[in-house]
């Protein structure tokens, strides 16, 4: 069924607690097509142009729908307002799964490599949950690490997200040059404001990461008035270098990828942790450098 | 995070709704609604041009137009695009021609086995729908979703362009007939004005033409009016199509039951000789919905114009030369010199039978059996390579870890010294900044 109202579509989950919402459809017809899925019914959310959409809110939020295709986030009108996310909307997955994947399937699909999810870490989104008469508010983290998991017949309607008004960068390295999913990926956003800087790798683990340490070491090392300005280096390149290499040590523990099975003793990091740490490490570094640029 | 229940009321939950498939009203009963509009498009509708290449969005193959946008029609619940405009590749072919897009697929040699085809035309036809210029970047950009094993993308990119040349060429010569009527029928108004402004007018076209961009409210998505704003037009709207296939597949609803379609040739509305025929089978009617025309790019023979009699051996060219068979290699033509094969001047030699060395290779990159240049001994036996590990090149000094790791943690090259130049050596420019 393809209610055409917000309160249409909860009512409508509330009243066959079985059916699944469909928003693009992109993850989960892949589910269905590969037979991991077996509908009971389905409520599209297609139709409910309200949440196709954004508005703004008081106190420099953004409240984005979670009907709004990643297509549409590319757009520079939207770039303009949140580039982070803009950019991982723009590497997520090819045209024909970008013009109907929405940001509400990234979200509730909680992917490891789901391409929206660090850039919302670190922007600390929250997320509205709607059922009939009553929504609540979740930060994103704690949906995303189970901390306080989306419930059955709920449905995400609303991404809050603060407007930073700041650069914010988020890079990607995968696999091939074509659209694929992320083999790791990092979100940084500055927030003047507070001189702070905000970071969150995804990928490397089932949720986005914080490396808390390396965000609030590397706030004290940028020269926060001289940022901008021409020829004037914000922050030493070599605490920049180090910042990648501790934001890397902190989302990649020693013992990625080792077969616990096998039952060896693993002495330092692995092959494959220090081959990611490497990724990740210039991933970060980068997204400092063109943050700061 | 999903919350799907467990607990399946009905195993098999079924809906029947109608779609709008090419501007015509096509019934569907009875359907599973976790059947993807590409296998009711095809299984149930009989219009195999949309192609199944891996059924989890990664190919392109089965590319749609729903409601004007294209999408994986895998990945598109059937159920929910009740009421939806679905364009397919038959609609692009409307009457059994090709479109200027598939013929330039065709004529650029974009298509090699077919398969990706259909997809890469909806792709192009969609790209260059929003987009009448696409520069390089943008045509890659835009089919990036579709994969082709053949062709390797060139010729489709060059289709791209062709097209695009094509059409804008075909808009000023109808702007500047315009101009010209115009000025014949008033003399006093010079038509120069108005040519110049259609001139400019080309390479300026907004890149997103979308039929919202003019009135978009910053920040709102405005859906297409009941007022019929925005909406692709439809093609008109004529009688259904009879079919009389899709219930015989319906009844077992086994997709593999269903491959036979899989099988249908594309040709244009020829229809297959054959039992299926008979037994009430797939029959392409000639209308723009129901050709099912696959590929619709190779022009049929019996086009007008094509002469089956017209290129046999000893036919008189043009150029007035008759043909010969093709000289064996190695031997020059008499008359016209041959100028084919050999490269470099390196005259011809025949290639040596698998796994004789080869004396000096013309191009430095040793055919498959023959012995590596500089390694004269060791013959490459031909048969797949399972010889001892292959040790992979080091990365950065780090171990190998890829295909094949088992298990083993190699000791890491100790503290490779990090240099901040970037994993795959490069240096760029924002690294120098950071
Ligand atoms: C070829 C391909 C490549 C891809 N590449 C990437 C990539 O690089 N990066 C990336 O991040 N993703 C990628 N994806 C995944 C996918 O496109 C995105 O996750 C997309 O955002 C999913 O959105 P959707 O609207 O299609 O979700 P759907 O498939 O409609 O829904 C996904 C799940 O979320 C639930 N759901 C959806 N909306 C709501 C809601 N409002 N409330 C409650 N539950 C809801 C559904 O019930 C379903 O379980 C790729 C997919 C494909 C097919
Ligand atoms: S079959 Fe749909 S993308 Fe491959
Ligand atoms: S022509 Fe064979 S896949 Fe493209």
């Amino acid at each position: 069924m393809l209610p055409t109202s917000l309160d249409e579509a909860v009512e409508a989950l509330a009243a066959s607690p079985a059916a699944v919402p469909v928003a693009g459809g992109t993850d989960l017809m892949e589910a269905v097509n590969a037979g991991r899925l077996r509908p009971a019914a389905l409520i599209g959310l297609g139709r409910i142009t309200e949440l196709r959409g954004w508005r703004y809110e008081d106190g420099g939020t953004a409240v984005l729908g979670a009907g709004l295709t990643l297509a549409r986030m590319d757009r520079p009108d939207f770039a303009a307002l949140i580039p982070a996310l803009a950019d991982a909307a723009r590497t997520a997955g090819p045209p024909q799964t970008r013009n109907v994947g929405t940001l509400g399937g990234n979200i509730a699909t909680a992917a490891p490599a789901g391409d929206t999810l660090p850039v919302l870490a670190a922007l600390e989104a929250s997320v509205t949950l709607a059922r009939p008469g009553a929504t609540r508010e979740v930060p994103v983290s704690h949906l995303l690490t189970g901390l306080d998991p989306m419930r059955p017949g709920e449905l995400l309607t609303w991404v809050r997200v603060p407007l930073l008004n700041a650069p914010q960068v988020f890079l990607k390295a995968t696999g091939r040059s074509g659209p694929s999913r992320a083999t790791a990926s990092v979100a940084l956003v500055l927030d003047p404001a507070r001189r702070a800087v905000r970071c969150a790798v995804g990928a490397v683990a089932p949720v986005p990461l914080r490396p808390l340490e390396a965000e609030a070491w590397v706030a004290g090392c940028i020269d926060w008035d001289a940022r901008g300005e021409e020829g004037v280096p914000a922050i030493d390149p070599a605490a920049s270098a180090a910042f990648g290499e501790y934001v890397a040590t902190a989302c990649v523990p020693d013992g990625y990828g080792a077969d616990a099975a096998s039952g060896l003793a693993v002495e330092g990091p692995t092959a494959v942790a220090l081959r990611l740490r490497r990724t990740v490490a210039v991933l970060a570094r980068r997204a400092l450098g063109r943050a700061l640029k | 995070m999903t919350n799907h229940p467990v607990h399946p009321v009905d195993e098999r939950p079924c809906a029947s709704y109608t779609l709008r498939v090419n501007g015509f009203e096509r019934p569907v009963t009875d359907a599973w609604i976790g059947e993807s509009l590409l296998y009711v498009l095809r299984e149930r509708l009989g219009l195999a041009g949309a192609k199944n290449g891996c059924e989890q969005g990664e190919c392109g193959a089965c590319s749609v137009q729903v409601d004007g946008q294209l999408v994986a029609g895998c990945l598109v619940p059937a159920a929910l695009a009740a009421d939806s405009e679905i364009s397919t590749v038959e609609g692009l072919s409307a009457g059994g021609a090709a479109s200027d897009v598939q013929q330039a697929l065709a004529d650029s040699g974009a298509v090699q086995c077919g398969y990706c085809t259909p997809g890469m035309a909806m792709a192009v036809h969609d790209l260059l729908q929003r987009n009448h210029r696409p520069s390089e970047v943008e045509a890659r950009q835009a089919l990036c979703g579709n994969l082709c094993r053949c062709t390797g993308y060139r010729s489709a990119l060059a289709a791209v362009q062709t097209v695009a040349d094509a059409r804008s060429a075909a808009l000023l010569e109808a702007e500047e007939a315009a101009a010209e009527v115009a000025a014949s029928a008033e003399p006093a108004e010079p038509a120069e004005p108005v040519q110049v402004q259609a001139e400019s007018e080309v390479p300026d076209l907004p890149v997103y033409q979308d039929a919202w961009t003019e009135t978009a409210a910053a920040g709102e998505v405005p859906v297409f009016g009941n007022d019929d704003s925005g909406w692709i037009v439809a093609q008109p709207f004529e009688a259904p199509p009879v079919y009389d296939a899709p219930q015989a597949y319906a009844a077992s609803q086994d997709f593999e039951a269903a491959q036979p379609f899989e099988d249908v040739p594309p040709f244009e509305g020829t229809p297959m000789p054959g039992p299926d025929q008979s037994a009430g089978g797939y029959q392409p009617l000639p209308t723009a919905a129901g050709t099912g025309v696959g590929v619709g790019v190779v022009p049929p023979q019996g086009y007008p114009g094509y002469d089956p009699t017209a290129y046999g051996p000893g036919t008189v060219y043009a150029a007035g030369a008759t043909y010969e068979p093709t000289p064996a290699h190695g031997t020059s033509a008499p008359g016209a010199p041959f100028e084919g094969t050999p490269a470099h001047g390196t005259p011809y030699e025949p290639t040596p039978a698998h796994g004789t060395p080869y004396g000096t290779p013309a191009h430095g990159t040793p055919a498959q059996g023959t012995g590596y240049p500089g390694y004269p001994d060791q013959q490459y036996a031909g048969a797949p390579y399972e010889g001892a590990g292959y040790e992979g090149t080091p990365y950065d000094r780090t171990s190998y870890d890829g295909v094949g790791y088992d298990g083993t943690v190699y000791e890491p090259a100790p503290a490779a010294p990090y240099d901040a130049a970037s994993a795959h050596g490069l240096r760029l420019p924002e690294d120098d900044h950071a």
